[in-house]
């Protein structure tokens, strides 16, 4: 591996690690096994990427597509709450509604970013080479991020929404609004997701309209990947076990694909995240069975 | 305090497993009483407690608490006035949060969740304290997770919690009856000191006749959804396990046998 592979591979490490806070916050704080992410993401770029070749400024695009991601994670949660639709369905509804919104809002398959100014823009004053300069402003944007959604977490606001996943019934009887805090979270989560595709649009100029194939898998292979590299119950650890998560498995699939003698081509891409999430299931239970089978 | 008129809950109405739970109970119940109430099975005990704390929806009737009328009030807006402790341990907690997060959760019943810190120092000392009145050492022990303390632990954080934001209402359903014995005893004595020292009006599901004769100073009983037994004070220091069994059996059909050993045990 190139070290400007390398690097690549961290840069986009870094932009999948808002899905993975995203993925954790729906999955884990919340409980809410959510799909929507496949389209949200997408959105995302789309949103930013439309903008911005419209001449609109980088940030206010990335804002939009924000908005836009917090959108879907709202129609979600008003399908599984509002309208009591299971949530993996209610939320499979949303992903394939956005895919023909996605194409609405580009009006073509794919949006290119050539030459306009993006958000990552201001960083190449800093005079530091291309695939150096992008991972680092992704690296700055993730901390941001991380650290604020630490804080919210640990907020009253934040208690009461981890409380809704974890036992409703007790968070009810405790005066919490569990379908406030349940669209709430979805919006969060979704908006970050949002975040996290209007970066990568932005870092790799173009949005697609089938870029978000596959987006929650890579955005959960991350979190079980940051719980297994740093185990333990904090908070504040597991949001940075989902950044680090996100960079070592990209680092993986990069180094899996460039090894030569592997066969592997960037199209095994998906199948490849699919057999290192089953392998990450599957291995905490067979040390589990391997403990107690030594008892 | 609680005011409950004619109140009728009817379960799966329209499908063939419809079952009416309560019937038309009417109770008052005035400031600072704590009433132990009892039935067999199906009685609607667990259904009067749910209608009180708002997760039962009434079909007639209505439930006022300090004279608002909340018939209609979901559960989280009811939380503020009336605090709930369950039979499963595991229920009125959350396992994955620590105890502090736990006390935090409960310090903010019925008030407005803002962005602030939900766990800060003074809080947290203050936690402490309340905490160590429970005598089980667990103020040095905060920041476990709550998952970690015994069901008996986690019974008395839960009532404790109960105390923290003010409520002026306690349920009590069947608290004490996933416990051991021993442990059950001292969950059912820090109930006593708890309800007496915040001066709280509280409601006591229990299977156990003597229990339900032994605490509080008002006994109910409830049969097929109906109060058909409600005696307090001097009436009610006259009565005995075996004349309330006695009643108890009369209510079920009179030759019925009593099958149930935790009315007998108890």
């Amino acid at each position: 591996m190139t070290w400007i592979a390398f690097f690549g591979a961290v840069e986009i490490g870094l932009v999948y690690a808002l899905v993975a806070l995203g993925v954790y916050l729906s999955f884990r704080v919340l409980d809410f096994p959510d799909l929507t992410v496949d389209g949200s993401f997408p959105l995302g770029a789309a949103v930013a990427a439309t903008l911005i070749v419209g001449g609109a400024n980088a940030w206010l695009a990335t804002l939009a597509a924000v908005l836009a991601g917090a959108l879907a994670g709202l129609v979600t949660a008003t399908l599984n709450v509002r309208f009591r639709i299971l949530h993996l369905l209610a939320s499979i509804l949303t992903m394939i509604a956005l895919f023909s919104i996605n194409l609405r809002v580009m009006g073509r398959p794919n949006v290119a970013i050539l030459m306009q100014d993006t958000v990552v823009t201001p960083f190449t004053a800093l005079g530091l080479p291309d695939h150096l300069v992008r991972p680092l402003a992704m690296l700055i944007v993730v901390a941001v991020v991380a650290a604020l959604l630490a804080r919210f977490l640990a907020s009253e606001f934040g208690l009461a929404m981890r409380a809704t996943g974890a036992n409703p019934r007790m968070a009810r009887a405790q005066g919490v609004d569990t379908g406030f805090h349940i669209h709430a979270g979805m919006a969060l989560s979704n908006g970050l997701v949002g975040l996290a595709g209007a970066l990568f649009a932005q870092t790799n100029g173009f949005a697609d309209a089938t870029m978000g194939l596959g987006t929650i898998v890579v955005g959960l292979a991350a979190v079980i990947v940051g719980e297994t590299v740093l185990p333990g119950r904090g908070l504040a650890l597991a949001l940075v076990g989902c950044v680090v998560g996100s960079v070592l498995y990209r680092l993986a699939v990069q180094l899996a694909l460039s090894a030569d003698s592997v066969g592997l081509q960037a199209s095994d891409l998906n199948l490849v995240t699919a057999v290192l999430v089953a392998v990450a299931l599957i291995l905490p239970r067979l040390r589990q069975k391997r403990r107690v089978a030594v008892r | 305090m609680i005011d409950i008129r004619d109140l009728h809950v009817t379960f799966n109405p329209g499908t063939p497993l419809e079952k009416a739970a309560l019937r038309g109970v009417t109770l008052a119940i005035p400031e600072g009483q704590f009433v132990t109430v009892i039935g067999s099975n199906g009685a609607g005990k667990s259904t009067l407690l749910g209608a009180l704390a708002g997760d039962v929806a009434a079909d007639g009737g209505r439930v006022a608490i300090e004279g608002t009328d909340v018939t209609r009030w979901p559960t989280p807006r009811r939380a503020g006035l009336v605090a709930r402790v369950f039979q499963d341990p595991m229920a009125g907690s959350c396992a994955d949060l620590t105890i502090e997060e736990n006390m935090a959760l409960a310090a903010r019943r019925g008030a407005r969740r803002g962005f602030g810190r939900a766990v800060t120092h003074a809080r947290r000392a203050v936690f402490a304290e309340r905490i160590a009145t429970l005598g089980l050492g667990l103020e040095t022990r905060l920041e476990d997770r709550m998952g970690l303390l015994s069901g008996g632990q986690r019974q008395a954080v839960s009532l404790l919690m109960a105390t923290l934001s003010g409520s002026r209402i306690l349920l009590l359903d069947e608290h004490t009856a996933a416990l051991d014995p021993g442990t059950a005893a001292f969950v059912l004595d820090l109930t006593r000191r708890i309800v007496a020292g915040n001066r709280l009006t509280a409601l006591m599901v229990t299977h156990s006749m003597r229990q339900a004769l032994e605490v509080g100073d008002r006994t109910v009983m409830l049969h097929e959804g109906r109060v058909v037994l409600d005696v307090a004070g001097e009436e009610r220091a006259r009565l005995d396990v075996p004349h309330l069994l006695e009643l108890f059996a009369r209510q079920r059909g009179g030759t019925e046998e009593i099958s149930d050993d935790r009315l007998l045990i108890g």
